[in-house]
Parts: C-alpha cells; structure tokens; sequence
C-alpha cells in the first residue's frame, strides 16, 4: 500500500441516504476508495464503515475533515498509522482437488461439490495477498473479497 | 403541518412554484396568512430570490418547488447558496412515498442530484418525520457554517394528518458546531501579528456571517495591520478606511496584492483561499513566514493553505480572543504602513476614459454618487461583477451581494428582488450585464407584480465581456461565441412586462436617467449602451501569480 493510504473507520446513521453521501464526498473531493466494508454497530441505529481511501493530491487530514462535515457521519477515526487488527476476507472456488496447501495456510472448506470446493479465507492485507496468490496456483473459478475491517489492539 | 412548522420557524416569505407533486401544501397555504408566498416565474429564480433575501435580512431563505423538473430547476440556485454559505431550506414535493423507484410522472433522485450542493438534505417519507426533520433543516441551515438544506416530501406525508407535535429537543449526533476558540491559539496569533514587520489581514464573507467587522475594525487598529478582503467579504471593512487594502484575488487592487506578495505574517479570516484569491498557489504570498487561518469549518485548514497558526472557530469569537493579547507592536510597522500607501499611490484604480464611448466605471461612479453607503447592490457574474466591487466604497456589510464562489450568471435579478422582499427599507440596485440578465429575465414580472422597487443597471456591451476580455488577453485574441447582438430592445422588453425604462448611450444621459429611476416608484431599468472594449483592471494572468498582475492602460 502507498502512503497515499489512509485507513478511516467512520460511525455513520443507518439512514438510507448514508452511503450515497458518503462516497459523494469522496469522489467531490477527488480521493479513491480502495477498500471499504459496512456493518452494524454496537450501537442500535448507527453503522461502522471501514475505509481505504486514497487521498490523491489533497492533504491526508483532508478525508476525515470531509467526512466530519457531513451530518450522518457521527465520527471519523483515522486508525492508519495506530497499532490495529486489520482483517480481511476470502472466500473462493477453487477447481483442484489438492488443498493442503491452502489449509495449511489457516483455510476453511466450506463445501465440496463436482465442480470444486469453496474454501474461505481470513488475515490481514498480506496475508490474504499471498493466501490470494497461492489460490491463483490452484485454479480459482471464483473469488470474493471483503474490504478490511479494523480494531484497535487491545492494550 | 409542513406550513404550521415553518410558522414556527418564524418564516415570513416563500420564494416557489406548485405543481403535481406540492399541491397538497398550496391547498393549505391560504390557511396561513403570515407566510407570504412569491409565485416566480422558473424555479430558479426562486433559489436566488431566497439567496438574496437571506443575504440581506439575514434570516434563512425558504424554496417551494414540486418534484423532477421543478426540483431540478434549483440545482444552479442551491449550489450558488452552496459555495457561498447562505442559509436556505429548499421543501421539494416527491412522488408517492410508494412509487418511489418506480420512474413515476415527474419523479427524479432530488437527493441525489442536490447532494453535492446542499449542507444536508432530507427525504420523508413518514409523517411523523416531519415536525423533527424541518426544525433540523433550519437548525442546520442556520448555524455553523451555514448553507442550504432540502427538504424532499413525499406527496402522501403532504396529505397525511397527524397529531400535532412540537419537536423535542434537537439531538443531531453528526452535526458539531465549532464555537470554542483554543485561547492558546489566540495568544500565539495575537503575538505573531504584534511581532510582524509586515503583517496583512484578509477578511472573507466568514466576517460578515459572524456580524464580526467591528472586531475586525478593533484589531486591525490596536494592531496597525491593514485589511484586505475577499469578493465575498466586501463591506468586512470598510474600503475608505485608512487601513484598507480593498479586495484581494486575481482581480484585486494593486496595492493589495503588492501588500500580500510582501507580508510576512497573512491572517486569514472566515474565507476559503481558493485559486480566485490565491492565483498560482505555489507563488501565493512566497514571504509569509507565518500564516495564521480562522475559519468556523476546520475542513478549510489546509485545503488550500497550509496555516502554521489555526483557529477552528466563529470569526468574531477569534477575534474577541485575540485583540486583548495583541502587544507592543513590531518598530518597523511604520515603515510598513508607508510603504502601502506608497503602493496605493502607485497602483491606483483607474480606467480608460478618452474613445468617446460610456464606461461603465463612470455608470458605477455616479451610482454611488448618490446612493452612498445607504443602498444594496446585487451585481451579476462577469465585468459587471468586479466593477460593481471595485468602483463602490462600500462601508459595512450586506450592501454589495453577489455570486462569488458558484459565478452564477442570471444571479443579480432574482436575488434583487429576494434583497428587497428582506429590506423594503433601503434602496436596491441591480447591476448586471445582458448576457446574465436575459438568463433569469422573467423575473421582472415579480417585479412588476409586486411593485418592487428595485433599479436595474444593465451595463451592456452586446458581448459576453469578460469571456471575450479573457480571449483577447489569454486566448490569442480569438473571439469566439462571445457576440450578443442579437438581444432584444430592453426598454421594449420592460415595456412589456409593464415596467419604465429607458437607454443610455451617452455620459451627459447618465445622471438624467438616474434622476428619472430615483423619480419613479417601483422598477426601472436602464439599458446603458457601455463601451464594447472596456475591460477589468487590475487582472492576473491566469496561471501566474499575483505579483504579476496587469493594470488598465494610461489614458
């Protein structure tokens, strides 16, 4: 990942305007989404995005101080440089019949049909690179991947 | 409901139109007669008829339009108020809450294609929504850094009845206001602007909107820095003041953009330091050692300038805090000050007045002559913009209003009248070129209707002038699609809307035709035939950097 990076985790109203808005500001102000996950909160009524946003020519802050002026986002945590579980997703169809590789590597099978098996996936950003890599030797049918979510390590 | 709640709000004047999908709140509207609705003639005008009643009354202004096209129509108009920070609360009919979706008769996405130019907006589809929702609006329009706020209602909410409620408190978890000055942030400023040999104050609309130009005047006195504004900020401080810079920007004074390039510590306050202040931002303000930024919106730290002191915070609260800690000021700040008059002296305004034809400048001149400090002025977009700007010595704010973020072209009519509908008690002029005029034209039949007494300069040149000054200076003198000779006879065409008007192609002609304006009640409009060459001066290339700014010719 470059230094244009940065990773936001934004507490936004569940209203069904939020989402629209919150890419609006995005792509207004010229930054890029590289990533990005939604779901419910701890609290009822409010949702946590995960976002990588690329910055592009602005000034880093610039991303959170536009997502604070929007009325729906109730707070916007850079957690780019912080000491963060960050966690991705995967989950593929894979054509061979060899996995141990892939099981080794932490993998779940979750169905085996005819045609393949499905496994699923999880780590950080690397870790699923290179989980995604070895996949690629495997034969992918199909892939599917999740943006990251993110938490502060406990301390 | 939705008209018992802007009652509430304390509302006076609707600027709309009805249609299929507001008719139930029209049905209602002659229930309440403390809310006076102005029927316009396209949806537009009523986005800047509101724009400029609320810059000129200070209270929000409020927009009636039905859905798809008559929402649409205020696109231009809300991005105007948008860019500018004027408080507005657009209510827009929706379809049927149950045919959303579904490409109904005059439905469109209005959130979606106002949300880049609205502060926030709202879609309802319940009843029980919508005394919260329109409190909110206002709130929302109305505080901070204000800006207009939509309201899109379905049509079934319109008719839906429900007990009447007054909304609970407001609770709006994703709307902070920044009120708080950081007292240390003060100190620092106030001693930065004490220690400077050449400090330069700039003062944006942010000063006007916080009622601030007293503080402002205290500071800049206790701390002998002199002051210059933004397009928007005009009446901030006032131009004849000893102090004064005028306005900044690519089209500003000589004198301001010499003291700018020079400074070393540049205060800016409420304003955006977009490119039209900053010209090539790499060379912007290259001795400033110091920049210290105010603003009530902490997204503007940064964007532009990277400030080395910043004051998330109301101007005038910011200033409050940092006159008392303003010290002994640097010895050389007479120098400074000298020398700025030396640079006033040498860059004066000045225009080219010896072909024969009417100039504008001399229009404006007399203008001011006799409306002094004691009138408004909503100028359009282009030359007549800047001149308006530069040739009146406004001394207060809310005397010179206009489009300055969005240059929206076919602004000054309608929001002319919005000005008058907020203050019947002063003078209004509208100045404006015929390109922008014929834009939003139809409006004069609100003038006339209601007999407002609004004067309307149109300084014509039968071109698109700035468009073509720019092509003669920066675009190898290529004239293209810039010649407006075929316009219609304005004083024919106020004839037939019913109102007085007259032309002016001569200088001796330009004070009997005010004279007749002054004489007549109600509108009038005066066709002045200026001349087709007359250009704005001071100008910066486009792409280089203030110091290199080019000056009317000598006579």
């Amino acid at each position: 990942m470059t230094d244009k990076i940065r990773i936001l985790s934004v507490e936004v109203e569940d209203a069904p305007n939020t989402l629209t808005k919150v890419s609006g500001a995005i792509r207004r102000r010229g930054f890029h989404v590289r990533g990005i996950s939604v779901g419910p909160s701890r609290q009822p009524g409010r949702f946590r995005l995960t976002l990588q946003v690329d910055h592009g020519h602005a000034e880093a802050d610039q991303v959170r101080k536009q997502l604070e002026r929007l009325v729906e986002v109730i707070e916007v945590e850079d957690v780019t440089s912080d000491d963060v579980h960050s966690r991705e997703l995967v989950v593929a169809k894979v054509a061979a019949s060899e996995l141990d590789e892939l099981l080794r590597r932490g993998a779940k099978v979750l169905s085996t049909a005819g045609d393949g098996t499905t496994v699923e996936f999880s780590g950080d950003h690397a870790e699923v690179r290179e989980f995604v890599a070895e996949l690629h030797r495997h034969g992918i049918v199909d892939v599917a991947r999740s943006g990251p979510v993110v938490m502060r390590r406990a301390r | 409901m939705i008209l018992e709640a802007l009652e509430r709000e304390g509302v006076e004047y609707i600027f709309g139109y009805p249609g299929g999908a507001n008719l139930p709140i029209y049905q209602h509207l002659h229930e309440f007669p403390k809310l006076k609705h102005i029927l316009v003639r396209h949806e537009q005008g009523a986005a800047h008829m509101a724009d400029g009643y609320a810059r000129a009354g200070g209270k929000p202004g409020v927009v009636f339009a039905t859905s798809g096209p008559g929402a649409l129509n205020l696109v231009t108009g809300l991005c105007t108020a948008y860019m500018d920070s004027v408080p507005m609360v657009a209510i827009t009919g929706q379809v049927v809450s149950t045919q959303v979706g579904r490409d109904a008769f005059q439905e469109s996405d209005v959130i979606g294609a106002t949300s880049s130019v609205t502060k926030h907006s709202y879609l309802v589809t319940r009843i029980d929504q919508l005394p919260r929702v329109i409190h909110e609006a206002f709130h929302i329009a109305t505080t901070g850094r204000p800006g207009p706020v939509l309201v899109d209602i379905c049509k079934d909410v319109q008719q839906a009845q429900a007990e009447r409620v007054t909304p609970e408190r407001l609770e709006i978890p994703g709307y902070r206001l920044n009120g708080h000055v950081d007292l240390a942030g003060a100190e620092q400023a106030a001693r930065a602007l004490s220690d400077a040999e050449r400090p330069v104050i700039l003062a944006g609309h942010g000063v006007i909107l916080s009622h601030a130009e007293t503080e402002l005047r205290q500071l800049a006195e206790a701390a002998a820095t002199p002051v210059g504004t933004t397009l928007l900020g005009i009446g901030a401080f006032p131009v004849k003041h000893p102090l004064s810079l005028h306005m900044t920007g690519f089209m500003g004074t000589g004198w301001n953009l010499k003291a700018v390039q020079n400074a070393d510590v540049l205060m800016m306050v409420g304003m955006r330091v977009d490119d039209r202040v900053t010209a090539k931002l790499a060379d912007y303000a290259p001795k400033v050692k110091t920049f210290i930024h105010i603003d009530i919106d902490g997204s503007e730290m940064g964007k532009n300038v990277r400030p080395h002191i910043e004051l998330v915070a109301d101007a005038r609260q910011a200033l409050t805090a940092i006159q008392p800690h303003v010290g002994n000021l640097n010895e050389r700040r007479g120098l400074w000050l000298t020398q700025i008059d030396a640079w006033r002296e040498e860059h004066p305004l000045r225009y080219r007045r010896s072909n024969g034809q009417l100039q504008p400048q001399d229009v404006l001149i007399d203008m001011y002559r006799r409306a002094r400090n004691e009138a408004i002025v909503v100028a359009d977009v282009g030359q007549n913009q800047i001149w308006a700007a530069l040739w009146w010595n406004y001394d207060r704010p809310g005397l010179f209003i206009n489009s300055g973020g969005a240059g929206t072209m076919g602004f000054a009519l309608p929001a002319a009248l919005g000005a008058k509908f907020a203050r019947p008690d002063l003078p209004v002029w509208c100045v404006a070129g015929e390109g922008g005029f014929v834009m939003t034209a139809q409006e004069l039949s609100v003038a006339v209707e209601h007999q407002l007494d609004v004067k309307i300069v149109l300084l014509n040149n039968f071109s698109l002038g700035m468009v073509r000054q720019f092509q003669d200076d920066f675009y190898g003198g290529v004239r293209s699609q810039v010649d407006l000779t075929h316009m219609p006879d304005f004083v024919k065409l106020s004839e037939a809307y019913g109102m007085p008007a007259r032309r002016v192609e001569r200088f001796e002609d330009i004070a009997p035709a005010f004279d007749a304006a002054e004489r007549t009640k109600g509108p009038f409009l005066i066709d002045f035939r200026i001349d087709p060459e007359a250009n704005v001066y001071p100008i910066v290339p486009l792409g280089k950097s203030l110091n290199e700014f080019w000056e009317a010719p000598q006579q």
